[in-house]
């Protein structure tokens, strides 16, 4: 069994404390990558159960410590883990009865406290099961104090909230933030000598909604963001309430007779100022590390560099979708941003060009409700164990299932994308032919008030590199207006059958029809064969059959069967109760499943041999996947129906043999709603118990609608987890260097050479510039050798002295 | 470490693919630095008749003759600054058209053709009757030449009865005739530059033919081949081993001491190409022979293009407003003629024609080789090496690293990036380019903003926007979308259009149009009608 296609941006990454490692939260487990190579590490996993929330590094104290790497994790199953994660060995664990949505430890931040004296104090932003969800208006969110060292709660509760909020800390630990509805609440944490009574308390009020805050690193300032896309910046803030003692208090003037500008309900800041550049909610707000620059970000998939002094303005634009975090790492020149699209590019900083991205599949977008029937989003390429996704931002995904890690993308439409309350222009089919060769995407653009909608179908032949496609033919509104319902190639030909809900069918070729002059290669391209239709009815579904001689067409309630070479009508098969969704040929067998979605629902299988109805199951089914050599096939089937608004998603996957209405086996499955199934053959190198086993081995594959997935072996009842193999990719390398060293390489270890030299007994030379140039000139070595040797022995000379010297000294 | 983000789409490029771009001749090249320092203007313009052959003497001045209707007309080459015509100009004596001037190799001699089949001999120092009149051809004689080297006593003519002759001048006497050397006219010829004996010949029966009038008169030609196309012209390149014929639309390069061999094909013209000369590109002393040799030619395509025989490509292409029958280039190197055929001779004059001069003469009198003027190295000794402009070029040990490429865009894409929509639209509606204006149209549908823009034009806007609909609304390509877009902004803006006299008139003549376009969808529907069932027929 194999998973993957797991989250990578539900949390913040961290970088490791030498900022070549990336730690990622991946639903239970923590993922490590190499920032140089983007390729997976290792994996912590066995810790939690539930989604990791958090991540925290332990900084380096001294440089003894170089080489550790511990971290603190924290998830929702209530337990927070400590790591060492250069060896991906658990080290402890600690039980909290609540759920943990956020986890701060303020006092490793400040470098020293490591020390076996000091306690560890987490702020913990938990979730409180007592109360029960259905009161929406009771305070679930708290946030906590626990003493990890001790293991136990420290003090009572900080605050409630109405869900449990994410928890800032400043650079130096000694604030620590949440934004609460329209307020920020900012504590001051005693950096020593740790007193909960001591801990004070402000809060800063606005009049929109706060999504999130930034301390500054150095100055006493905080950055809140709102969901209307304003920055606000507090100067200053907490200077009477955090003031050491009462003596500072006195000396500053009265409160009430300063001007605070744009400040709002006294609260206890200098002064506040508004910035407003983003359209909609502000996602993350982040301080540089020097304290010149605030980095924020949000819907519009743009990272805006603010000039703290001046308010200037640089943008990167184009990261393709909406922004959630930014995360710095302890190198100055590298950062990494986290995309809503399951991406994380690591960005080289001052020019913030993106030099590598760890990308995961990307999350299913939603299709308007009104054309939700006609789209799959999901195609499998069946030889090289590929899955191609088709994105929010118009390109198709090629993601690698046996690997775990994106191939490719294809920009189907060449649009920029803006993220956008309502989709009008998306890709709405994908298919791509049996060897993987051609593919064809259908994009779809939405009319405004019936005006300037445009189907567009688009033909793509594979380039040199796997899962490379080049644009071959684009066929505008290849069913006038009607919408395309569904598009298949033919096995074996150049061949595809393009149906629409217009009432017709077309078959496609690719052919060359300027073959009589070679030079002129352009005119290839595909074109209309044959046109066909049934009774006018709306066809729903289109197939070939697995040898590609027949070609099947739902119209509505009956399934035609054409021959697609001279466009005949060969037979029909009918009736179901309501119109086919979707069919499918039964592998080499004369067997056809078909499904319907509307409010009965059915599963059938016909037979094409007698035309009938072979065996039938009111089960509402949700995808269908056809092996392609045995006569058998998959039904991923929800368990409620398909009008029922509060549908946990769960669902069952049987897999049936054709000539039994009853499934071989079943397995129960979480997340099925929009969930897909496919066939694919074993990959022998990456799977050696199959290939060991027999020769007509096939997996089945299992992506839920989040587009996680799971490779299993039907036939077998085993529960091998064979993990990822791309922890093997990836290479442990010696990094970049930084800094100084990376202009004038590494400094020498002056401590050692010195002590090197005085434990060398030296032997002075006689007068060694005397006795080298003496001799015939013809007999001298050449002088570039005579130079060597002559400063050498002047570099003696002076050793020599200064040994004398440190003798005198002694003496 | 490349930067892995998206590139800025255009708008246009998101909703039509546009073919690639033609290839744009590189005009940075040296040759095309050559080419563009030559002045034009017109030499002759009033001679209405085609301009069939253009010569230049092959000694100083370097006079040019041009054969137009029944005359030669005579130019001066060393008038300065541009050719001017010798006082004697026009050679008559022609009875009919004039064709095929020819210089002798000293240049006081010029023998031409003639529709009537006589061949004629003038003298160019001063104005008379001809000298000679060599008489045998009963047909036209398109083709007179005098052999190039020192021989000055003989001509050969070759005529439209397919005669070829060659003549003892100064005793109007045949030597040696070919009865029937080709099959078809004889049109094009050229003396071989290394043999006076040694001749070639094209026809329109598309074979070459080399002479040599040493071997006994067998009437058979010494190598012959087939050009493939009726020849139009025939040239012996410097070397005298290679020849270059023309003829329909391709110029052929053949190894003539291999034995007729084919060495390449040059593709570049349209149509006929009509004649071929030699020419000298480059800065070095023209006038001596330096520079590179090249191939003129000229097809009534209306192209003149230079041919490198060196490297076998094309290397300059140059477009005339006529069709192109004959072309001469100066042995001087100073002056280039095109003669059309509508009577116009377009000539090509150097500028800076003193100074060059004066730089070259004085290296070239004593040995005739150039030293070439070596430039100062920058070192960075030197002030000015800190003071280098953007001008400076890299030195080949330098690792130039280049600046992004900077995007431009056009002055909607600027708009729509700002989502300043309907100024966007009103900044392409202003332009008139139709696809750029409709993909604009349909990124605003995408935005969903296309209607609001609309409700927002104002009145003068909104008369860019009708004028644009019924410019284009009825073009098949843009009517599905275009049709709807009128609809909605006659039912949008009913107001304006009537209280606003200029867009009322755009509705009317929008309406004009859409009526005549069903009534040629109705006729179109009539004809399928009409055609369909007897496609059934033939179909059965």
């Amino acid at each position: 069994m194999i998973t993957g296609g797991q989250r990578f941006v539900a949390s913040p990454p961290a970088f490791s404390q030498d900022g070549k490692k990336l730690l990622v939260c991946t639903g239970c487990t923590v993922s490590i990558f190499s920032v140089s190579t983007g390729m997976q590490i290792t994996e912590l996993e066995g810790g939690h159960t539930d989604r990791v929330t958090s991540v925290v590094v332990v900084p380096v104290g001294a440089p003894s410590s170089k080489f550790m790497s511990y971290c603190w994790t924290s998830s929702l199953d209530g337990t927070i883990c400590y790591w060492d994660f250069a060896s991906a060995e658990l080290i402890k664990k600690v039980k909290i009865q609540f759920p943990v949505h956020s986890m701060v430890i303020p006092s490793l931040s400040t470098i020293g406290s490591t020390e076996e004296g000091s306690n560890l104090y987490a702020f913990l932003s938990v979730e409180d099961i007592n109360k029960p969800a259905s009161e929406k208006k009771a305070l679930h969110g708290q946030v906590r104090i626990y003493d990890l060292k001790n293991q136990k709660p420290v003090g009572g509760l900080l605050t409630e909230t109405r869900n449990p909020e994410i928890l800032y800390a400043s650079k130096n630990g000694e604030f620590l933030g949440i934004s609460n509805k329209r307020k920020l609440h900012i504590w001051r944490i005693p950096a020593n000598n740790f007193r909960f009574d001591e801990i004070k308390k402000i809060k800063l009020h606005h009049t929109k909604k706060l999504t999130c805050l930034a301390f500054h690193s150095t100055l006493r300032m905080v950055a809140g963001g709102d969901d209307t896309g304003r920055i606000l910046i507090w100067y200053n803030f907490g200077r009477e309430k955090f003031a050491q003692n009462l003596q500072n208090l006195k000396g500053t003037k009265n409160p009430s007779d300063e001007v605070k500008p744009g400040v709002r309900n006294n609260d206890d800041v200098d002064s506040c100022t508004t910035w407003h550049w983003h359209p909609s909610e502000v996602k993350f707000l982040h301080f540089s590390s020097d304290g010149a620059y605030l980095y924020s970000g949000g819907n519009e998939g743009v990272i805006v560099v603010w000039q703290i002094d001046t308010g200037k303005k640089k943008f990167k634009p184009r990261l393709g979708s909406p922004l959630l975090y930014f995360t710095e790492s302890p190198d100055p020149s590298l950062s990494c941003v986290s995309c809503s699209d399951n991406h994380i590019h690591l960005l080289k900083m001052p020019t913030m060009d993106i030099s590598k991205s760890i990308s995961g599949i990307k999350p299913p977008f939603s299709f308007p409700l009104k054309h939700e029937g006609s789209c799959t989003q999901v195609a499998f390429e069946q030889t090289t164990g590929l899955v191609a996704v088709s994105t929010e931002d118009y390109c198709v995904q090629f993601y690698s299932l046996f690997d775990n890690h994106e191939v490719s993308e294809v920009q189907v439409c060449k649009r920029n994308f803006q993220p956008a309350d309502d989709v009008m222009l998306y890709v709405a089919l994908v298919a791509i032919s049996l060897d993987g060769s051609l593919m064809a995407t259908i994009d779809v653009t939405i009319p405004e008030e019936k005006l300037g909608g445009l189907v567009c179908l688009k033909y793509w032949t594979r380039g040199s590199l796997v899962a490379e496609y080049l644009l071959s033919t684009v066929i505008y509104e290849p069913h006038s207006d009607a919408q395309v319902s569904s598009l298949a190639f033919r096995p074996g030909h150049n061949m595809a059958v393009t149906s629409s809900y217009g009432g017709d069918f077309k078959v496609w070729v690719h052919g060359s029809h300027a073959s009589r002059n070679n030079e002129s290669m352009q005119r290839t391209g595909w074109r209309c064969q044959s046109v066909g239709s049934y009774k006018g009815k709306p066809l729903t579904a289109a197939v070939f059959s697995a040898d590609g001689s027949v070609l099947a067409i739902a119209a509505e309630t009956m399934i035609t069967l054409w021959d697609p070479d001279s466009n005949i009508l060969v037979a029909m098969i009918g009736d179901t109760l309501s119109p086919i969704t979707k069919l499918s040929f039964v592998g080499n067998s004369e067997y056809l499943v078909s499904y319907t979605h509307s409010l009965k629902p059915q599963l059938s299988v016909w037979s094409t041999s007698n035309l009938a109805l072979y065996w039938s199951h009111g089960i509402v089914t949700e995808a269908v996947s056809c092996s392609h050599d045995e006569s058998q096939f998959a039904v991923l089937a929800l368990l409620s129906s398909p009008g029922d608004a509060d549908a946990k998603g769960n669902g069952v996957i049987f897999f049936f043999h054709v000539e039994d209405p009853v499934p071989v086996a079943t397995w129960t499955v979480t997340k099925a709603k929009g969930g897909s199934l496919a066939f694919l053959p074993a990959n022998p190198s990456l799977h050696e118990s199959s290939a060991t086993n027999g020769v007509n081995q096939l997996l089945l594959i299992f992506m839920n609608g989040e587009h996680e997935y799971t490779i299993f072996n039907p036939h077998k009842e085993e529960d091998i987890i064979s993990k990822n193999s791309r922890k093997s990719q990836a290479a442990q390398d010696e990094a970049e260097r930084l800094g100084y060293t990376s202009i004038y390489g590494d400094l020498s270890n002056t401590n050692a050479k010195h002590n090197h030299f005085q434990e060398v007994p030296f032997a002075p030379s006689e007068r060694p510039w005397e006795t080298i140039f003496s001799g015939s000139s013809h007999v001298l070595p050449p002088l570039t050798k005579l130079c060597t040797s002559f400063f050498e022995s002047l570099l003696e000379k002076r050793l020599e002295n200064s040994n004398e010297m440190i003798i005198d000294a002694d003496l | 470490m490349a930067d892995e983000s998206k590139p800025f789409f255009p708008v246009e490029k998101a909703h039509h693919v546009k073919p690639p771009p033609p290839r744009r001749p590189r005009l940075n090249t040296q040759e095309s630095r050559f080419w563009r320092c030559f002045r034009h203007s017109e030499l002759a313009s009033g001679l209405i008749l085609p301009v069939t052959a253009l010569e230049f003497s092959p000694v100083a001045p370097f006079h040019l003759a041009a054969a137009c209707s029944a005359a030669v007309h005579l130019y001066d080459g060393g008038a300065s600054p541009s050719l001017a015509p010798l006082p004697h100009s026009p050679l008559s004596g022609f009875s009919d058209v004039a064709y095929s001037p020819s210089f002798r190799c000293d240049g006081s001699l010029l023998a031409a053709g003639g529709e009537s089949g006589i061949v004629q001999v003038f003298r160019l120092d001063k104005a008379g009757p001809p000298l000679r009149r060599l008489s045998a051809h009963a047909r036209p004689v398109r083709f007179v030449r005098y052999p190039r080297l020192e021989d000055k006593l003989h001509v050969f003519s070759g005529g439209d009865d397919a005669l070829l002759v060659y003549w003892d001048v100064p005793s109007e006497t045949q030597l040696i005739t070919f009865p029937g050397a080709h099959r078809d006219y004889i049109r094009a010829g050229s003396p071989s530059p290394t043999s006076p004996e040694v001749m070639a010949t094209g026809s329109y029966d598309h074979s070459i033919k080399i002479w040599d009038v040493r071997v006994p008169s067998s009437s058979n030609a010494i190598l012959s081949f087939s050009h493939g196309d009726p020849v139009e012209s025939v040239l012996f390149l410097p070397s005298g081993g290679l020849l270059a014929t023309a003829g329909g639309n391709v110029v052929k390069i053949w190894d003539v001491i291999g034995g007729g061999r084919l060495i390449h094909t040059m593709e570049g013209h349209n149509k006929t190409v009509s004649a071929l000369s030699l020419g000298r590109v480059g800065n070095a002393s023209t006038a001596l022979g330096g520079g590179e040799p090249r191939l003129l030619s000229v097809s009534i395509d209306g192209y003149m293009k230079s041919f490198d025989f060196a490297a076998f490509k094309i290397t300059h292409s140059m477009r005339y407003p006529a069709q192109l029958l004959s072309i001469g280039f100066s042995p001087s190197g100073n002056s280039r003629v095109v003669g059309t055929s509508n009577g116009v001779i377009y000539m090509g004059m150097k500028k800076k024609l003193l100074q060059e001069e004066k730089g070259t003469g004085s290296a070239s009198v004593f040995d005739g080789y150039a030293p070439e003027p070596k430039k100062q190295v920058l070192k960075p000794t030197n002030y000015r090496y800190f003071h280098r402009g953007q001008t400076e070029k890299p030195r080949e040990t330098d690792y130039p690293i280049k600046r992004a490429p900077k995007v431009k865009l056009a002055e909607h894409d600027k708009l729509l990036k700002k989502f300043r929509h309907r100024e966007a639209l009103v900044s392409v509606l202003s332009k008139k380019d139709p696809t750029s204006t409709v993909a604009v149209m349909e990124e605003l549908v995408i935005r969903k903003k296309l209607l609001k823009c609309v409700a927002n034009l104002d009145v003068d806007e909104l008369g860019l926007l009708l004028r644009f609909l019924h410019k284009y609304a009825t073009m098949p390509r843009y009517a599905r979308f275009l049709m709807n877009l009128a609809n909605k902004v006659i039912e949008m803006r009913p107001e304006d259009i009537q209280s606003n006299k200029h867009l009322s008139k755009h509705v009317g003549s929008l309406r004009r149009r859409v009526a005549e376009e069903i009534m040629i969808q109705r006729s179109l529907q009539e004809i399928q009608g009409m055609i369909s069932p007897f496609l059934i027929i033939a179909g059965r």
